[in-house]
């Protein structure tokens, strides 16, 4: 998946000047704003390379933040419209991807919140999850992960991922964007609009909790 | 040696972000406290773990057709706005903008004054007329025509007519009778020819 991406990316190195990383690692702040300058003043390319820059860090935190891989795609989607018609009101007071952050942010919200409101009073799937069906009844489905699954995420994601689904948002929220996207303390709390002391408590308890989740994990390293 | 360590300052070195001189003086203290040593690296561990599990990045399926379809969804929409520019209102505005809008004022007024007791014209509800020459359609060959009148309608029935072309453009064979009112509701009055 990650070489279909390398077509797009030459084709807005060239179109622009600008190299354009495939990892957001790669993505130089000030290059991003030369980006949005131009892209501030109409620059489509410009702005086709600020989303190569930075897809796979929205889509990601976004897939995380929601486990489906679908929504997630259209989610991302969003962001990036979203930003560009906000983008004239963008200064260069923050970084770009973190101004990115604070839109999915809203977007991802904005998507449960309606959701929630959509499956109210509807049958909540939630309820099978494998952890509270009772493994000795003769209609427990059988354990194991899908193979597809395995290969590709391997048994410790897993299992992240289904300890991270067992926080809150704003915990699982707080944890992607200190532990996985590694933002300060201060762009976390500017993304989410909290306090520097809510990001501070949250990141701590969220932490705690997820220690006691994966305590087997903890206990065997 | 500060024995009431700042919280926040606290929670910024075990993250690894105090930096300069605060992260100098903060650490001449903290590296005495082992509980806080560990706890730094117990952070750092974790942050090992769960960043080489989760990727921070993950390029989504088929990027290239994610990248068109956002660029289609903007050129869809409207285009985004330019940013607000807020001029300073020249000084001549200040005191031109209010007079020319009361003399607008006192025009307006001044017209209906002058206005008021003409008579109103008519108002007719139909489009604007314009001359038309009726086409007069004449049949091949001999036709039979046989009339009826009735007490609302009159009926013309023709017998021996050829099939009038589908080229014939009747909105041209209506007769406008320019003399006589038109009501709104019932549309041109048209007699046929």
């Amino acid at each position: 998946m990650m070489n279909k991406s390398t077509a797009g990316s030459s084709k807005n190195e060239q179109g622009t000047g600008v190299p354009v990383g495939l990892d957001g690692s790669l993505s130089d702040p000030e290059d991003d704003f030369r980006l949005v300058a131009l892209a501030q003043k109409g620059d489509m390319r410009s702005y086709d390379a600020l989303v190569t820059r930075h897809r796979g860090r929205i889509f990601a935190m976004i897939r995380n933040m929601i486990h489906q891989e679908a929504d997630a795609w259209d989610l991302s989607q969003e962001v990036f419209i979203k930003a560009w018609h906000a983008l004239p009101r963008f200064e260069a007071k923050a970084r770009f991807s973190t101004w990115l952050y604070r839109i999915a942010h809203n977007v991802v919200y904005d998507w449960t919140r309606k959701r929630k409101i959509e499956s109210a009073g509807e049958l909540n799937d939630e309820i099978f999850e494998r952890n509270s069906i009772d493994p000795s009844a003769s209609t427990a489905p059988s354990g194991g992960e899908a193979p597809d699954e395995s290969m590709s995420h391997g048994e410790l994601r897993v299992k992240i991922e289904a300890a991270m689904a067992k926080l809150s948002e704003e915990h699982r929220e707080v944890v992607l964007l200190k532990d996985v996207q590694g933002l300060s303390y201060k762009e976390i709390a500017d993304v989410m609009g909290s306090s520097l002391g809510t990001v501070m408590s949250r990141l701590f308890y969220a932490r705690q909790k997820l220690q006691a989740l994966l305590k087997d994990e903890y206990e065997s390293r | 040696m500060n024995t009431n360590p700042d919280e926040a300052k606290l929670a910024l070195w075990l993250e690894d972000e105090l930096q300069g001189e605060d992260l100098a003086s903060f650490e001449a203290w903290a590296l005495t406290q082992p509980e806080h040593i560990a706890a730094r690296e117990e952070i750092r561990a974790w942050k090992k773990t769960i960043s080489s599990t989760l990727p921070a990045s993950e390029e989504p399926p088929f990027p290239d057709f994610f990248n068109s379809k956002v660029l289609q969804a903007i050129s869809q929409s409207a285009p985004a706005a330019e940013p607000v520019k807020v001029a300073k209102p020249a000084f001549w505005k200040s005191w031109l903008m209010p007079a020319s809008a009361f003399a607008g004022m006192a025009l307006a007024f001044w017209v209906g004054t002058k206005t008021h007791d003409q008579p109103q014209p008519q108002v007719v509800h139909h489009a604007p007329e314009v001359e038309i020459q009726p086409v007069v359609y004449t049949p091949d060959g001999v036709v039979n025509a046989v009339w009826t009148a009735g007490t609302g309608s009159s009926v013309i029935v023709l017998e021996g007519v050829n099939p009038i072309p589908d080229s014939t453009d009747f909105s041209e064979t209506a007769y406008l009778d320019h003399e006589r009112e038109i009501d709104s509701t019932a549309g041109r009055e048209s007699v046929p020819h």
